[in-house]
């Protein structure tokens, strides 16, 4: 008899996974919308819950990681909520269904990437991390290796909710380059993409995330910005302008990519949070409104500066870059820029309304690398929350034409034998800094200029006849009265008038070698509180399981607003970094920060300014090596079917089903707990999925024991790579 | 006209007759014994645990799932149960000396008024464990519902029942929960498991 019912739903389990296997592809679209979530972010108003904001998300982790804009879940004066509500795709062909509540676990608002966690049910009882239900996510992929007219899949959420998962193919368009970080910052594609679908997932061909769809709706800011009236939230009876309305933005064109927010995942994955002990709790917003200034065009950019500044470029320019200086901005500021060539919209080159990530003040850039300019006249206008503020003309096409042009400033000091000694970008306390230029075509006797800047005033002056050659390196250099003091110095070289070359150095630190000496005596402890982490004795190894893990560090001679960096890295891989200006006094001790709960692994801090690593300091904590995580990929059969009755077709509801793992047969199975794979229950319908992908090419038993029914088992069935999906019926007869 | 009343005559059983009635009678007892014994060994057809570590050894009803790994020392459950399936859990936690039984429950109140839906309690009471002693006991009810987010769940109200005792600086707690439409039932399959659990 038990032979015979082993028989009879192995071949169950056969028939139905054939079926399933021919519709396998190899992009698997059914995944991607699986991992797709809907985010509402709402507040309570007299015990009412009211919709402040919506966006898509993607699942990440199968315990309920999600990646999505930060602009709409962050409490903000846009979207005030803090509540945030995550719908699942129970079924693809219908809107998402309500199912948890979730937390931010990290953000950053500049970039505009939020890391949520699910945290508690709908009703808001906590979910113990080990009793969530293992939930479908999407593998990430390599957003660095993405090229210009790669296939781009969007999946997310088109409407408020109203609508299933969608998803829209395009390709990558162009990108645009800004100064956070070497890759892109942005990609651009002409896919419809509409606007609450911002914060779900850009895939590749592979199916692999490797972006963020990402726009900043105005809602709120400006009053052309679409906004959507669904709620009577002032209970007067009637839907209309009275109510609060949910910003929503214009179809997306931008895509974030995922390797900005590859830090904090691997934070949220690994349960890192860092507290930026000795940083003011909040920082001052500034009182007067955003303003840029000082805008204009260079080839290409140097340390962050224009490598030159130009007015015009020739035939076939692939590089372009716009500059100009910023002040006021914060990062709810919403920036835009529109490019126009001959008076028509381009909308390769231009940025769609999108969060500010440079911090309050500096030098910015938008442009582009190894993309073909087409001749033309073009003019970039610079949008901040919905109104220009600024535009800048630049020719494209023509000849090339040896203009005299000065370039590439490299600032240092001058060594024994008059030569450029230092890093490039940051100079100690002293009383000279030097700088060093190219210069091009230059005619002699053209009048040049150079002017020196401290803090955004002038400190330095000259201004002379060429007397040098027409090509070469020149050296210059400066002395303010009273030496060099900490801060931010800028220096800019006019020819016959025009702004021709810019850089801007930081004055910190004491001197010592080619970097100056501003951090010092970085050490790790580990204690119960900062004060006591002050008095512990500093350790390079670390026992597992500590309860915070302290880094601290002293400072010499860093001023006020200078941009500083701190980088944490976990087995060599960066799990936070953050740029802010520094905001305490000039010198100290014990500048602390710490981590909590560190899992094994080893710990590297590291401290820059200007993108310069200053000092770096590595501990080991536990073995030194983060545990292995058997979930980090999404990879296996999906095993779901329904369980019926034989005699009326009929699904069985609450009958559970018992996965046994490889290494038992059904006839083996003693009603152990090591010796099962997973479990499952059917539902009202009959139906049932076990939370686990089974591994491929390994076999599996299956034995079911319900009230009022023969005992049903199966032997050794097993799927193949080519079958993500097994769908079975199994038939009970009643005894 | 005259009636005669008597006694129809008595109908005569042989010897043979007599011993096959009695014998009749004595394979009914029998058979019923029999089938008494049989549900009783069927009903109770055990599974013996036993941790050394925690000093407990128990018997649970056969084909029930044993689970170890967990916040509890050890968990039965009836997997063939459909519906909300019967458990009994032990459990372990270390206790101060002025740490009562009061106290103990209310923590588990916290806990579980957290995690569980529409946890309520509903009384205490003693309990009597198989030495003779008294533990005390806490009933409550809450809602279960299966939390796979992509199927339509199907929610129980669950009974449960924690029995409690404090030796040797420890508290131990077997917990019962079981369907509301089968508990009152099924609480005979714990008071059994009670009579057989040593610690």
């Amino acid at each position: 008899m038990f032979r015979r019912c082993c028989s009879a739903i192995l071949l169950l389990l056969l028939l139905a996974v054939q079926g399933w296997t021919q519709s396998v592809t190899s992009l698997d679209i059914d995944r991607i919308k699986r991992a797709s979530v809907f985010i509402y972010q709402a507040e309570s108003v007299n015990n009412d819950l009211v919709i402040t904001c919506v966006s898509s998300g993607t699942l990440i982790s199968a315990d309920g990681l999600i990646v999505t804009n930060a602009h709409s879940v962050l409490p903000s004066r846009q979207c005030a909520g803090d509540l945030l509500i995550v719908s699942l795709n129970v079924d693809l062909s219908e809107p998402p269904i309500p199912k948890y509540r979730a937390e931010v676990f990290s953000a950053d608002e500049g970039l505009d990437i939020a890391i949520l966690r699910i945290a508690r049910e709908l009703d808001g009882r906590l979910i113990a991390r080990s009793e969530l239900p293992i939930l479908p996510f999407a593998d990430i992929g390599n957003s660095d290796e993405v090229s210009l007219d790669d296939t781009l899949i969007v999946a997310g959420f088109p409407d408020f909710g109203n609508e299933a998962v969608a998803t829209t193919r395009g390709t990558v368009t162009a990108y645009i380059s800004e100064p956070i970080g070497p890759r892109p910052s942005w990609f651009k594609t002409r896919a419809e993409i509409p606007g609450a679908m911002s914060g779900g997932g850009a895939y590749n061909s592979a199916g692999l995330l490797i972006g963020i769809p990402t726009n900043a709706p105005l809602g709120g800011i400006a009053a052309t910005a679409s906004c959507r009236y669904f709620a009577d939230t002032n209970r007067d009876g009637l839907v209309n302008a009275s109510d609060s309305c949910v910003p929503t933005g214009d179809f997306v064109s931008t895509v974030r990519p995922i390797s900005h927010a590859r830090s904090l995942i691997r934070g949220a994955r690994n349960g890192l949070t860092v507290n930026m002990v000795s940083a003011p709790a909040e920082s001052p917003l500034p009182l007067n409104p955003p303003r840029v200034s000082r805008l204009l065009f260079a080839p290409s950019v140097s340390d962050g500066a224009p490598s030159t500044v130009v007015g015009s470029l020739p035939n076939n320019t692939k590089s372009l870059f716009f500059f100009f200086d910023y002040d006021n901005m914060t990062a709810d500021t919403v920036y835009e820029l529109r490019v126009s060539r001959d008076g028509i919209p381009d909308a390769a080159f231009s940025l769609p309304p999108v969060r500010w990530s440079g911090g309050e003040n500096g030098l910015w850039y938008i442009g582009s690398r190894e993309q073909t300019w087409a001749n033309g006249a073009y003019e970039f206008t610079l949008l901040i929350n919905g109104a220009s503020v600024g535009s800048q003309r630049i020719v494209v096409g023509g000849s090339a034409v040896n203009k005299s042009q000065f370039s590439d400033i490299v600032f240092g000091t001058l060594d024994q034998s008059g030569a450029l000694v230092g890093n490039g970008s940051i100079l100690p306390l002293g009383e000279i800094a030097s700088a060093r230029f190219l210069y091009a075509n230059m005619p002699l006797g053209s009048s040049w200029s150079a002017i020196w800047y401290f803090g955004g005033v002038e400190v330095a002056r000259s201004a002379n006849l060429w007397s040098d050659a027409s090509h070469g390196a020149k050296v210059i250099r400066v002395a303010p009265n009273g030496g060099l003091l900490p801060g931010k110095y800028r220096l800019e070289l006019y020819i016959e008038g025009a702004l021709s070359a810019t850089s801007d150095f930081i004055v910190s630190g004491r001197a010592a070698g080619p970097l100056p000496e501003i951090f010092t005596r970085l050490r790790h402890v580990t204690a119960v509180s900062p004060s006591a982490a002050r008095r512990a004795t500093a350790l390079s190894s670390f026992p597992p399981s500590i309860p915070a893990l302290y880094a601290l560090f002293d400072w010499h001679l860093l001023a006020a607003g200078t941009p500083w960096t701190l980088r944490w890295l976990v087995d060599d891989q960066v799990f936070f970094e953050t740029t802010n200006p520094w905001q305490t006094v000039e010198s100290g001790a014990d500048y602390t920060v710490s981590l909590a709960n560190p899992a094994d692994g080893s710990y590297k801090l590291q401290l820059l300014v200007n993108n310069l690593k200053l000092i770096e300091q590595e501990v080991i904590v536990g073995i030194g090596q983060l545990p292995i995580d058997r979930l980090a990929r999404f990879e296996g059969t999906i095993l779901s079917g329904k369980v019926i009755d034989a005699a009326t077709g009929r699904g069985i509801p609450s009958v559970t089903i018992v996965l046994i793992g490889a290494e038992y047969t059904a006839s083996e199975f003693e009603w152990r707990e090591d010796q099962i794979y997973d479990l499952a229950t059917t539902d009202r319908n009959g139906d049932f999925q076990f939370p686990r992908p089974l591994a491929y090419d390994t076999f599996y038993s299956v034995v079911i024991e319900a009230d009022g029914f023969i005992p049903h088992a199966a032997d050794e069935f097993s799927f193949s790579a080519a079958q993500p999906y097994a769908d079975i019926e199994i038939a009970m007869v009643h005894g | 006209m005259e009636f005669e009343t008597g006694r129809s005559p008595a109908v005569q059983i042989t010897p043979r007759q007599r011993w096959s009635i009695a014998i009749t009678y004595l394979l009914i007892v029998a058979g019923f014994a029999l089938g008494v014994n049989q549900r009783e060994s069927t009903l109770h057809l055990a599974s013996d645990y036993s941790n050394l570590e925690a000093g407990i050894s128990a018997k649970y009803p056969a084909r029930w799932l044993l689970e170890e790994s967990g916040s509890f020392i050890f968990r039965v459950r009836d997997m063939a149960r459909r519906g909300f399936n019967t458990v009994i859990e032990v459990s372990a936690a270390p206790v101060g000396r002025d740490t009562s039984e009061r106290n103990i429950f209310d923590q588990l109140t916290l806990q579980r008024s957290q995690v569980l839906i529409d946890y309520t309690v509903l009384g205490y009471d003693d309990y009597p464990l198989a030495d003779d002693s008294l533990a005390v006991s806490m009933s409550y009810a809450f809602v279960s519902r299966d939390s796979s987010p992509f199927l339509e769940g199907v929610s129980s109200i669950v009974n449960g029942l924690d029995i409690l005792t404090i030796r040797r600086g420890q508290a131990l707690v077997v917990s019962f929960r079981a369907d509301a439409d089968i508990y009152q039932r099924e609480l005979e399959t714990l008071r059994w498991f009670v009579q057989n659990l040593e610690f």
